[in-house]
């Protein structure tokens, strides 16, 4: 192992904090720095739908308590914002001025969600649930039986659209070519997991463009979703998943090669030596493919976090690149993906 | 009802507006209704780039000290702030500003310092002061607008402050502090809150009573005045420079007169010279002045001439540490002079003690004709609390054993043995009632005498009339909190560590362990029996407090003959309730085992 080294990590989710466990396992001297935009520390996002149904704050959704940081040297700078990168001198620039430097860089920044540009103008008035602070102005917005329309309906937002339904709010899906992303099943198979849906409860809406979203009015639902037919849908919150774009504003003029997320090799190593991606953020090269390609989930990023920490320490590793991933229909006749598996 | 208790620390540099945002933030929430006790810590310097710290405890019902821990740190500059992120609490928020000026060095930043367990608040204020008032000046005010917006303080009060505060310059200047102030306002309404601090209604009004907000020295004036004060002679010191400030203002209004003397022998003299022509006089001053002073007090022993003397201990010794505060004059002020020349010393433990404390000590030193010293320190001079003043003045205008009290057939006597030990006081220029004074040992005339009977007789007749201080009506001398009856742990203290020595005793108890503590105000003469009485129902006995020596424990000790166990810290700063709650648990632990032996 070499000497004593600096590792930054940059992303405060499950990539990141797995590699950071796994650098900490097996270096205990080596100094580990995690940034994150966020202000909290690393929490469980998949079990966020926990507070429609339970009395519970952002602490309950820790994976880990803060004791754990500092036991194990793990530095945390939350609320911070990483400009650029500079590749040649080993440093990165954070948005109050200050300077880093690094020996082995992982980018784990993982992905916003992506908006159809017909709804750009639309933004403010759509909610998400990626982050504590975001589920928890859903929760506040929705009614006991209140109504969300959800538009595109990527895996993510299916996952959450049968929790909403298992707490007996209303959902209305606008489904769109996004929807089942990051699947792409055929056209009967969509057509049939459409069915699913349905029959789990939603109200399925297909074929026709949300074109904006408006204000409900007074004495009305709070939104109103405008389709390209002319239909209005009425709703207590209008919830955008068209997928993710990768969080790389940053990495420009970083020098290593982007398309839409950082691209890595199956040892999960960007074009500089000493900067390597995990996550949501990166395209993993895959030689059955001839392709750069994406794998989310759980599992997945969890799994490459791990990989780029054991290559950032000098193993030669590849990532597993045929994970299942498939979607299906399960004993209950409910739709189901490994994406919404998580430990 | 919610029960509010938040402390918020603003550390900046000299020049930030460090303690003007803590001074609109601590007369806001009082004005509003709540409870505040709040301490400054600044630098030596008059301006220039050290460190500045404010903190403010806000709470519904009364508390007695800050707390060892902050819930909210404002960062107005990372390199002075960042030493004291490690005060800030469990879930407790960081607050700074996003963006340095100029690029910083790895780690020069607060975000890098923020701990796992404390909450970030990174925020805009420089771009926000500089968009709403056209300058970055304002930024301290911007942050206090976003804690207001964020906690949902009442804005109307922070709005009068502000209006008062800056009123009295330029109108522009009060509408860009509003600005400012409201600016941070809508920014911290709209920040999702993450930490748990929550601000309920403040207490109901106290019937009839004055509430007000004042330091320990505006305590002391506000007495000093009640007490009528008729003179005031000083010297400029720090901490207690800011009495003699006030009172050249308010002194002059009521008919007083104050002057400022070449130096402290002066002030004394002058003091006592007032004194003893009949006035209510006073000085006040601090450890290295009343080292000039003690010549003086012994004249005014020998002399039975009434005089008050404020003391606001510094760190010491010599210069010292001018703006730290230490409880290491105490030997001084009951022993400082030449031979035996016992006076009277009180100490208060808090804000409200302090304008009881000063307004007594005229009545004592008139009554008992002695030089009273108050002994205050930096932190009980500088610090805030909100009061409760009497209705009505508590202060006897006159306490003089006049010479009518004299024996009208027989030459007037000075200094005539009485059965309290208190001779009938004349005045000059009272017909008839010339005397000698002097420095000199003398006779019940005056006249010097150093014959051992006569020697021996003024001895006891001046140590044995101070002992009626014991019990001067209105004024509580000692007093003793928490539990009943025999306990573990006591915990004897003086002073400002009073506050802190009650907050550990309130944690210590909730953890179980029996206990209690008691306060000494009368420092000289020691109230000795009920101490002696406080020692046989407690286990061990502690004493807190900072000096290096434990120069209360010594007094203690020397008058009780019981064993104390010490806790001396000199750091300049006030004493930390976790450190007096980990040696109660470590007595209380041993008391236990020895018990279980």
């Amino acid at each position: 192992m070499a000497a004593s080294q600096h590792y930054v990590i940059i992303g405060n989710g499950v990539a990141g904090n797995e590699a950071a466990s796994c650098l900490r396992a097996q270096d205990k001297d080596s100094r580990i720095t995690l940034i994150t935009a966020g202000r909290l520390l690393f929490y469980n996002r998949y079990e966020l739908p926990r507070i429609f149904h339970e009395e519970c704050d952002w602490r309950d959704f820790l994976v880990h308590e803060p004791e754990y940081y500092a036991d194990n040297h793990i530095d945390v700078r939350r609320n911070s914002f990483v400009t650029s990168v500079d590749s040649a001198g080993k440093t990165l620039t954070l948005a109050h001025k200050e300077s880093l430097a690094y020996d082995q860089l992982l980018v784990a920044s993982g992905g916003g969600s992506y908006l159809p540009e017909e709804l750009v103008e639309s933004r403010h008035l759509l909610d998400h649930f990626n982050t504590y602070r975001a589920a928890r102005k859903v929760e506040q917005s929705l009614p006991p039986g209140g109504r969300v329309v959800m538009l595109g309906g990527d895996v993510l937002g299916l996952d959450l659209a049968r929790n909403l339904v298992w707490e007996d709010y209303k959902v209305t899906l606008v489904a769109a070519d996004q929807t089942f992303w990051p699947h792409r099943p055929d056209e009967e198979t969509r057509a049939k997991f459409l069915k699913v849906l349905e029959d789990m409860g939603m109200e399925i809406i297909d074929g026709v463009r949300p074109i904006r979203v408006e204000e409900g009015g007074k004495g009305m639902s709070a939104r109103k979703v405008v389709l390209q037919d002319g239909r209005e849908l009425f709703a207590d919150v209008v919830m955008p998943f068209y997928g993710l774009s990768p969080s790389v504003d940053f990495m420009l003029g970083s020098g290593v090669d982007i398309e839409r997320g950082l691209l890595v090799n199956p040892q999960l190593r960007t074009t500089d030596s000493s900067i390597w991606a995990a996550g949501d953020v990166c395209q993993i090269w895959s030689a059955e493919e001839n392709s750069y390609r994406f794998y989310y989930g759980w599992k997945n990023v969890k799994h490459m976090g791990e990989i780029a920490a054991r290559n950032m320490m000098g193993e030669d590793v590849e990532v597993d690149t045929h994970p299942d991933e498939g979607l299906r229909v399960n004993d209950k006749g409910e739709l189901d993906s490994p994406f919404w598996e998580y430990d | 009802m919610n029960n509010t208790d938040f402390q918020i620390a603003i550390c900046g540099s000299a020049g930030d507006g460090t303690i003007a945002a803590g001074d609109v933030m601590k007369r806001a929430m009082a004005r509003a209704g709540f409870k505040v006790i709040a301490f400054d810590i600044y630098p030596p310097e008059i301006r220039g780039f050290g460190k500045c710290i404010a903190r403010i405890r806000v709470t519904t019902e009364q508390v007695y000290s800050l707390k060892h821990h902050s819930d909210i740190l404002v960062s107005l500059n990372d390199s002075h702030a960042i030493p004291h992120v490690p005060e800030v609490g469990r879930y407790g928020a960081v607050i700074y500003d996003q963006s340095a000026i100029a690029a910083v060095a790895e780690g020069e930043h607060i975000s890098g310092h923020v701990q796992p367990d404390h909450l970030p608040y990174s925020l805009p204020l420089r771009e926000i002061s500089e968009q709403t008032t056209g300058s970055a000046r304002s930024r301290n005010i911007v942050v206090l607008g976003y804690v207001a917006g964020l906690y949902d303080l009442p804005k109307d009060a922070f709005h009068d402050i502000i209006q008062e505060k800056f009123g009295r310059k330029a109108a522009s200047i009060v509408e860009s502090n509003i600005k400012a102030f409201e600016a941070g306002y809508a920014l911290g309404a709209d920040t999702f809150k993450l930490d748990f601090i929550q601000v309920g209604k403040p207490a109901d009004k106290v019937n009839g009573n004055q509430v007000v907000m004042m330091t320990g020295n505006a305590a002391v004036v506000r007495g000093s005045l009640d007490a009528g004060l008729d003179a005031y002679f000083g010297y400029p010191i720090t901490p207690a420079t800011s009495i003699m400030e006030m009172l050249a203002t308010e002194l002059p209004k009521r008919g007083g007169r104050l002057l400022q003397t070449e130096d402290e022998i002066a002030a004394l003299a002058a003091t006592v010279g007032a004194g003893y022509a009949g006035a209510r006089a006073a000085t006040a001053t601090s450890g290295p002045g009343l080292a000039l002073m003690v010549e003086m007090l012994g004249l005014g022993v020998m002399a039975e001439v009434p005089s008050v003397i404020f003391v606001s201990q510094r760190g010491g010794p010599s210069t010292g540490m001018p703006t730290k505060t230490e409880q290491s004059d105490l030997h001084l002020a009951v022993f400082g002079g030449a031979g035996d020349c016992q006076r009277i010393v009180m100490a208060p433990t808090n804000v409200e003690g302090a304008y009881r404390c000063a307004g007594k000590a005229f009545e004592m030193a008139e009554k008992y004709q002695t030089p009273v010293i108050v002994l205050l320190d930096l932190y009980l001079s500088n610090r805030y609390e909100t009061v409760i003043l009497p209705k009505v003045n508590p202060f006897e205008p006159d306490s003089s054993k006049g010479r009518s009290a004299s024996d009208p057939n027989k030459p007037y006597q000075r200094f005539a043995a009485t059965d309290d030990h208190i001779s009938p006081r004349a005045v000059p220029g009272e017909d008839g009632a010339i005397h000698t004074v002097t420095g000199l040992e003398h006779n019940e005339l005056g006249r010097p005498n150093d014959q051992p009977d006569n020697h021996v007789r003024m001895s006891d007749k001046r140590h044995l009339k101070l002992q009626q201080a014991l019990s001067h009506p209105g004024i509580t001398i000692h007093k003793r909190f928490g539990d009943e009856g025999p306990v573990d742990v006591g915990i004897l203290g003086w002073g400002s560590t009073f506050g802190e020595i009650l907050e550990a005793m309130f944690l210590a108890r909730e953890e179980g362990i029996r206990c209690s503590a008691m306060k000494a105000v009368m420092l000289s003469p020691l109230p000795v029996e009920p101490i002696k009485a406080f020692f046989d129902d407690c286990g061990a006995v502690l004493v807190p407090e900072l000096n290096y020596e434990g120069q209360f424990a010594n007094l203690v000790m020397s008058q009780i003959g019981r064993p104390v166990t010490r806790l001396n810290r000199v750091p300049g700063v006030p004493m930390k309730v976790s450190d007096i709650l980990d040696e109660i648990r470590m007595l209380a632990e041993r008391n236990r085992a020895v018990a279980a032996e």
